[in-house]
């Protein structure tokens, strides 16, 4: 075997990269992983905020401490990790896969049986969100607000606002707060908040931050640096209602609009994009559309906290390891028009799906909803929540194999709403 | 020129609120009206297109209260006391080009710039078409050098180093009727205007080359000698290849005033220093008209007119190859432009755009949500795949027409040592390489008459440029690294930008150590995630080159502010 063969090459090497590294190993496999970035960790080593590891380590970690323990379980199993290292295409051949990665020593092409593509995501901007005026300075996504503050520990905003309320956002808002700046507010387009309650309490109402739902930025001013902002009261399908326009000062404008999973070498290799997702199309061994083909973490579908994409990395890290070409025998599993999206999109009946986990958000917030799974049109299984929120990402841990599926089998998910779609505040 | 019936026109229009009047061969348009769309429309009434003799706009206008132009910050003497042989006023793609020709000779030449970089308006927000020259009235000079321009595209772009693709234009009709008539068309265009090879294609053959064209288009006129070019990229090109030999550029250079003395420019006043110049040239774009005014020399007017584009995900670029638009008969005739189009750029994005919007404002280029509208109903009849959702990024330019509609390159009418090379817009990208080659020679040939200039030995038109590592194979790639490891440490993952071609672009003959300089040059941050993952890392880079602490870097101008200092510890640590 050449030194540069490998049973698994996992590319990224934050959270999802190495829980999936460590699990594949474990399994047995040669792994390798590559990283463009020159320290593992991902976007956790930017997080300093605390709340990490509670799932996963069953304490409060900050995101350096989170990632630096599963650094740790790396180094014990000497597993290699190129950083640096950037990859810039990737060939199928007989089977196998062909990745270029440059770095400092050059090009090299690694080959692998099976790849994890754990490759995170990215910001939503502001011409994404259709943010018109002039182009200043002073317009930052928070995770580059982030970047600059936590890392380069350089201050990017005296008085600013914040347009989104995602979880980034509002942990920015405290962290701008702590730093000195002020904060005149989150302004949200939709009618509810985008975040986890928790992140509104701990990093807005705590700190008198005002959150104002229904609004979102049009238009920005200045020259040069950014001098202003105009926000818009938006209608019920978000679009900015005429004559509600007004200017707020301010010298910084951090986005919190959503983020994007990052599927270019997914693309690349002809990879099935699910468009609610915008990840890849997996089944319960997150193995996606071409064979060998493993996605998981943010880059497969965007989670709430680095504990579920340690735990969903990890399955995908011991699928790869344990990928031998069979034939598939897939199965179709449908979500109704409650779910903002479910995950896995189907699954492989010639493997098993004994305990598959399955992620789900729902599109609204919604009251004493029941989940129901039906097989064929007769309901195997149901669960009770007593609230639903979009933000809040659902898992539930399920026996497919007990159901007696075929490729034929209508498996159905669907939510059952008692309380009628009911507006939470 | 009959005045009479212009003025009876005017009277009909306006009422009797403004008149014209022959005066020193121009047609001075004067009176009062509310808006500028009013004034706009008096000075096209009196105005015939292509004519030689120009309309100037003295029409006073309450709306239309520009603002003052933008100066730059620094006040300086760098340049005090300078004597070049020619003054450059303007660093668009005009006066970038130029500069690049007249340095064949021994001059000493100076290009000022008043914003931060060269390329910094309607040069840097078009969509980098090279025209293949149809729909040009003959006699214009916009039609006289279209051609030329057109064919020097291929040398010139090799000799600066600058990517540049013969990519094809298709012009849509989606009424089948019409075909016998375009026919016509294009063999008059053909034979009367030398555009060899323009040809009808049928709706079958175009959706074998351009497989997502809306599907109802019965035919085409394919005009294969099209091209696309990155517009600043050819700028920034054509200005550092100048100053490679021997020219001067000083950005931040901002003309406040001249001094004349018998009809010639004996000193031009900037924001650092008077300059005493033997030969000036103004390639001053949207402010053409008011260095001619400072030059005593005003015989035309420029009226602004605004245009928007948008840039799409380089996934989107996979639908089309070429630039595409379709003709809509009814409304096409009586438009200044062709109305946008869509086209996959020199860098694989899809553009759509522009839209053309007149406008008193010279230096707004702010975006608005109906110009991105506009183009994007008209263009999704062209490409049924075109969606906003695609979108990265979208920017504004304003063109600097005559209301002539023509361009005008000649010597001062009454100042001497005096070039215009002004009312430049479309297609002036693809005209650059040919009217600069005109204009060098109208300088020389009025230089003459006191000393001619000697040809310059040591001329050299290749410019080395940066290295685009993502497109070189493995093994040039890899030597290229192995001689300089900075290559192989990719710093934007869209645009799969190094830090060794971020260094390069700092270390190049014109240094814009800005994070949009960077960006313009080697394209960290233009792609889809608009510098969110690079921009601290180019932040910081630009910072360690310069040697000076990250909040000193600036976006582009120098009140573009990124941060303002540590947060902790290190001065400015309590940044309140």
């Amino acid at each position: 075997m050449n030194e540069n063969t490998y049973d698994v090459i996992v590319i990224g090497g934050g959270p999802a990269g190495l829980a999936a590294a460590v699990s594949a190993r474990d399994a047995g496999a040669g792994v390798l992983l590559i990283e463009r970035e020159a320290r593992l960790g991902g976007i956790l080593k930017q997080c300093i905020h605390d709340g990490f590891g509670l799932l996963r380590f069953g304490e409060k970690l900050s995101g350096p401490e989170y990632a630096e323990r599963e650094i740790d379980e790396l180094r014990k199993r000497n597993i290699p990790a190129k950083t640096l290292t950037f990859v810039t295409k990737i060939e199928k051949e007989r089977g196998r896969f062909r990745v270029h990665a440059v770095s400092r020593d050059g090009v090299a092409v690694y080959e692998t049986a099976a790849l994890v593509l754990a490759t995170g995501c990215r910001e939503r901007t502001a011409k994404q969100v259709f943010i018109h005026g002039t182009r200043p300075s002073g317009i930052f996504t928070a995770g580059t607000a982030q970047h600059f503050t936590n890392l380069l520990g350089e201050l990017p905003a005296k008085k600013c606002v914040i347009l989104g309320s995602g979880d980034i956002g509002l942990i920015m808002a405290r962290r701008l707060t702590l730093e000195g700046a002020q904060v005149l507010g989150v302004y949200e387009a939709k009618p509810t908040p985008s975040g986890l309650t928790r992140n509104l309490h701990q990093c807005l109402y705590d700190y008198d931050i005002p959150l104002y739902l229904s609004h979102t930025v049009t238009r920005v001013f200045g020259a040069d640096r950014l001098e202003g902002v105009e926000i818009a009261e938006v209608d019920e399908n978000m679009r900015p209602v005429e004559g509600t326009g007004r200017r707020v000062d301010c010298d910084a404008l951090i986005l919190s609009v959503g983020l994007i999973p990052e599927n270019e070498l997914a693309e690349g290799l002809g990879v099935e994009i699910d468009p609610k997702t915008k990840g890849p199309v997996c089944d319960g061994q997150c193995m996606t559309s071409v064979d060998g083909v493993f996605s998981c973490g943010n880059a497969l579908h965007v989670n709430d906290l680095a504990d579920y994409v340690s735990e969903n990395a990890a399955a995908a890290g011991k699928a790869a390891a344990e990928y031998r070409r069979i034939g598939r025998k897939p199965a179709r599993l449908n979500a109704s028009e409650e779910f903002l999206y479910l995950v896995p999109q189907r699954l492989d009946l010639n493997r098993s799906n004994a305990g598959t986990t399955v992620y789900f958000r729902s599109r609204c917030d919604y009251n004493n909803a029941r989940l129901v799974l039906s097989v064929d049109g007769k309901e195997v299984f149901s669960k009770r929540y007593a609230f639903l929120r979009p933000p809040e990402m659902e898992r539930l841990e399920l026996n497919f194999d007990a159901l007696g599926l075929t490729e034929r089998s209508d498996v159905r998910f669907t939510l059952e709403l008692q309380g009628g779609k009911e507006r939470a505040q | 020129m009959d005045l009479r019936r212009i003025n009876r026109k005017l009277k009909k229009q306006f009422g009797g609120r403004v008149s014209a009047a022959l005066q020193d061969g121009c047609v001075v348009v004067s009176g009062a009206l509310e808006r500028w769309t009013d004034v706009v429309a008096a000075c096209q009434t009196a105005a015939k297109k292509y004519s030689r003799t120009h309309v100037v706009n003295d029409i006073v206008c309450a709306e239309a209260v520009d603002a003052p132009m933008r100066l730059p910050a620094v006040n300086d003497d760098a340049l005090e006391g300078a004597s070049p042989d020619v003054l450059i006023i303007g660093g668009g793609i005009s006066g970038a080009s130029i500069a690049r020709e007249l340095t064949r000779w021994k001059l000493d030449i100076l290009l000022v710039e008043k914003e931060p970089d060269v390329a910094m308006q309607a040069s840097g927000r078009n969509d980098g078409e090279v025209h293949p020259g149809v729909d040009l009235g003959k006699g214009s000079l916009k039609h006289k050098y279209i051609r030329r321009g057109n064919h020097m595209f291929d040398k010139v772009c090799e000799d600066l180093n600058v990517e540049f693709r013969r990519v094809g234009q298709y012009v849509c009709f989606q009424d089948g009727w019409l075909r016998p008539v375009v026919y016509l068309y294009c063999l008059w265009r053909k034979y009367h205007d030398g555009i060899e090879d323009t040809e009808l294609i049928g709706g079958e053959e175009l959706r074998r080359r351009e497989p997502y064209l809306d599907p109802g288009t019965k035919f085409a006129i394919s005009n294969p000698s099209t091209g696309v070019v990155c517009p600043y990229g050819l700028t920034i090109a054509y200005a550092e290849n100048a100053v490679e030999n021997g020219a001067k550029v000083s950005l931040n250079t901002a003309v406040l005033g001249m001094e004349l003395q018998d009809s010639k420019i004996v000193s031009v006043c900037t924001n650092r220093g008077t300059v005493f110049p033997r030969l000036v040239i103004n390639a001053a774009g949207v402010f053409s008209e008011e260095i001619a005014k400072m030059a005593g020399d005003r015989f035309f007017s420029i009226h602004p007119r605004r245009g928007t584009n948008s840039i799409l995900d380089k996934k989107a670029g996979a639908y089309l190859h070429s630039v595409a638009s379709v003709i809509n008969v009814k409304t096409q005739l009586r438009a200044h432009t062709k109305g946008g189009g869509v086209m996959r750029t020199a860098h694989g994005n899809l553009l759509a755009g522009p839209d053309a919007v007149e406008t008193f404002e010279k230096e707004n280029t702010e975006t608005r949500p109906e110009s991105i509208r506009v183009v994007f109903d008209k263009q999704k009849k062209t490409l049924t795949a075109l969606s906003e959702r695609d979108i990265i990024t979208y920017f504004t330019g304003v063109r600097a027409p005559t209301f002539e509609e023509d361009f005008i390159i000649e010597q001062g009418r009454r100042t001497k040592n005096l070039i215009h090379c002004a009312g430049i817009q479309s297609p002036g990208l693809t005209t650059a390489p040919a009217v600069a080659l005109d204009v060098a020679g109208m300088a020389v040939g009025l230089l003459s008459k006191e000393q001619a200039p000697e040809p310059n030995p040591q001329f050299n038109p290749v410019r080395r440029g940066v290295p685009t590592l993502r497109k070189m194979s493995d093994g040039e790639r890899g030597a290229l690294i192995r001689e300089n490891p900075d290559y192989g440490v990719i710093v934007c993952r869209c645009e799969e930008v190094s830090k060794g071609e971020i260094l390069d672009a700092l270390r190049a003959p014109i240094c814009v150590p800005t994070v949009d300089g960077v960006k313009k040059r080697v394209r960290p941050g233009m792609g889809r995630c608009q510098g969110g993952f690079c921009s601290p890392l180019v932040t910081k880079i630009i910072a360690d080159f310069l040697g000076v602490p990250v909040s000193d870097v600036r976006k582009s101008s120098a009140a573009s502010v990124i941060t303002y200092g540590q947060t902790k510890g290190g001065e400015g640590g309590s940044a309140r």
